[in-house]
């Protein structure tokens, strides 16, 4: 769950002040939403969406549903002390505590999200739960015995790695073009279970997750001022660009 | 207290990046030095081969940049990005270093592909706060420890955090172009005059639970010889407005001239006509080049959030009313097809 960074937004006093407080499914974790129910759709099984946040999460979920999703678990922060400010690390630790409990065949997690782009949270809960993890996969296949096989963008290309099974894999939004609910999954998913569970139930002490990082402020971004826009015909617009280029320097 | 910079060499030359996380660490720990604190500043290498290894060359290079010690680790698994074997030897070396966690650290790296794969994961290994993708970074000293303050583009690059820490060891990852390079340390041997000879540390990674492994069956490069988008001077970067060879010839001739890097937006590296590595933007690589020339690209927050940090941007688009004008210094409205070949040809000349 994100807020719509599309959204106008203003800064006020260090705080952001979102115009809509609308939440909407984060687009790196559709793209995992999307990457299971093919897999699903290939081999069987279920694909279960996990969501940790407050109430409005549960839209978020929900859409998961109507994309196709089996069900969902809502792990909710409405009322925890403390939650407003959760860090990565906070998150990693209650999902921890969720699927240190549960099977899978393999978790997809969204390689950051549109907010914060922090990107911590899919290799904070491998490390955490101690399974091999592969992020910023652009690709998954899937071998007869079960295994993993993800394309991920590396610094020197894109590397090819045999994840095993039992995995995490951190999605990117260049893996697919995730699915556009129909009316018929919107309707369907309304049905599907959602279970909401509150910290006590996994055995977390808002405590023992309180943040290792805060933000003390919000500021602006300094702003890029619009130069100078010639429209004047290509040649004589790229002649002026041109040498007010070689008057900065930047020429090479 | 303790400040570890990560290195790691694949290609044998050491990322600009990496240098720039360097000097900051450098000029910081100089100035907790006046200010009476103990600061050493350590780099973890880890590169592959033993026959790369040579004590001189890495004393040499690093010592310039004002390093106190150096862990290496050497070993067959850094020939390739490998996260397990990254982590272990971190570990490894802030165990020693910090002296089983006693002393406060912070760890300080490029935030590199490489760097964004392990950097969840270490910190929840070494119960460490974790910053990532930080534009600026600096360091407050409080009774024995450490607080690390920073900045960091937050909603599409459209507004920005203040981030303090809390944990005794802190970690960051800085983008590149946050910072410079020591420039007089380049091509200096044997460390700087105020500096104690560095000292060179083997460490043994112990490559801990293989179940955690995951192993690399082939990588997919683009050509070798492609200007690396963090390191370019100059970034020609297409969009969909490049529709067809002719375009895409421009653009190369047009990245010839200057010696630039090529960039494209998410329109081209999805639909395949760019390699999916050089895609700049949210999703693909932040860059912070002198000058960024932006042909047939709308402007996209998503875009945008990776060129912020730009010196110069051109904007060469035919629509007057493209987002991408807001943010370029320079403008053409025009169509590609007409204004690129009068550009190219314009820049030859001026260049002589
Ligand atoms: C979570 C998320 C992450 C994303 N990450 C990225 C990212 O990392 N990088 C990225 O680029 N995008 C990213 N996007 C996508 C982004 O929102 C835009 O869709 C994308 O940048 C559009 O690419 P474009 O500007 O090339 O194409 P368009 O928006 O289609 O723009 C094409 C432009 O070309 C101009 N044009 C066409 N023909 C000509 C001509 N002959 N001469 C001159 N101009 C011409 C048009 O006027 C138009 O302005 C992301 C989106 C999401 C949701």
């Amino acid at each position: 769950m994100v807020p719509d960074v599309s959204a106008p937004m203003q800064i006020k006093n260090g705080e952001l002040i979102m115009d809509a407080d609308r939440a909407v499914l984060n687009a790196y974790d559709a793209s995992g939403v999307e990457e299971a129910l093919v897999l699903k759709e290939a081999d069987g099984g279920a694909v279960i969406v996990v969501s940790v946040g407050p109430a409005k999460a549960a839209e978020t979920l929900r859409k998961a549903l109507a994309m196709g999703a089996d069900s969902a678990v809502h792990i909710t922060t409405e009322g925890v002390e403390g939650a407003g400010e959760f860090d990565s690390d906070s998150y990693a630790k209650i999902l921890a505590a969720y699927y240190g409990e549960q099977e899978y065949d393999t978790l997809f997690f969204g390689k950051q999200s549109q907010d914060t782009d922090a990107g911590l949270t899919g290799s904070m809960v491998a490390e955490l739960l101690g399974i091999p993890y592969v992020s910023n996969a652009v690709g998954i296949t899937r071998e007869a015995d079960g295994r993993f096989l993800v394309k991920r963008q590396g610094d020197s290309g894109q590397e090819i790695v045999d994840a095993g099974t039992g995995c995490l894999i951190t999605c990117s939004n260049d893996m697919n073009e995730p699915r556009i609910p129909k009316l018929k999954g919107i309707m369907a998913s309304k049905k599907k279970p959602l279970e909401v569970l509150t910290l006590s139930d996994l055995g977390v002490n808002a405590a023992d997750v309180q943040p290792k990082t805060q933000i003390t402020a919000y500021v602006e971004i300094p702003a890029r001022q619009a130069g100078q826009k010639f429209s004047e015909g290509a040649a004589e617009d790229a002649g002026r660009v041109a040498e007010l280029l070689e008057q900065n320097d930047l020429l090479s | 207290m303790i400040f570890i910079h990560l290195l790691t060499i694949q290609g044998g030359a050491i990322k600009r990046a990496s240098l720039e996380v360097l000097a900051r660490g450098r000029a910081l720990a100089d100035a907790l030095n006046n200010n009476g604190q103990e600061v050493e500043l350590h780099t973890v290498v880890c590169s592959p081969e033993v026959a790369d290894w040579d004590e001189a060359k890495w004393a040499a290079e690093l010592g310039a940049y004002g390093v106190d010690r150096v862990w290496s680790a050497t070993d067959e698994s850094f020939k390739e990005h490998n996260n397990q074997a990254l982590l272990a030897a971190v570990q490894t070396a802030h165990a020693q270093a910090t002296d089983q966690a006693a002393k406060p650290s912070l760890v300080a790296m490029a935030s590199t592909e490489g760097v964004k794969d392990i950097l969840g994961a270490l910190s929840a290994r070494l119960g460490a706060s974790v910053v990532a993708d930080v534009s600026e970074f600096g360091v407050v000293a409080e009774g024995d420890g450490l607080h690390l303050t920073a900045i960091r583009p937050v909603m599409a690059s459209k507004a920005q955090t203040q981030v303090q820490t809390t944990a005794k060891h802190v970690m960051v990852s800085v983008r590149s172009g946050s910072y410079g390079i020591l420039e007089e340390a380049r091509g200096q041997e044997g460390g700087t005059p105020n500096h104690e000879p560095i000292k060179i540390e083997l460490i043994k990674i112990e490559q801990g639970d293989s179940k955690l492994q995951t192993q690399i069956r082939e990588i997919i490069t683009a050509a070798a010889d492609i200007i690396d988008l963090n390191e370019a001077e100059t970034i020609v970067a297409a969009g969909r407005g490049v529709k067809d060879e002719t375009a895409k010839a421009l653009i190369a001739e047009l990245a010839q001239c200057l010696n630039a890097g090529i960039g494209a937006s998410r329109a081209l590296t999805e639909a395949g006509i760019y390699d999916p590595s050089v895609q700049i933007g949210q999703t693909g690589k932040v860059v912070a080049p002198q000058l960024y020339i932006a042909v047939g690209i709308s402007g996209a927050i998503q875009h945008v959030a990776g060129i912020t940090n730009t010196k110069v941007i051109v904007a060469v688009n035919k629509d007057a009313d493209a987002p991408i004008f807001e943010v370029a210094n320079y403008g053409i409205v025009g169509d590609l097809y007409e204004v690129l070949p009068a550009f190219i040809a314009e820049i030859k000349r001026l260049k002589g």
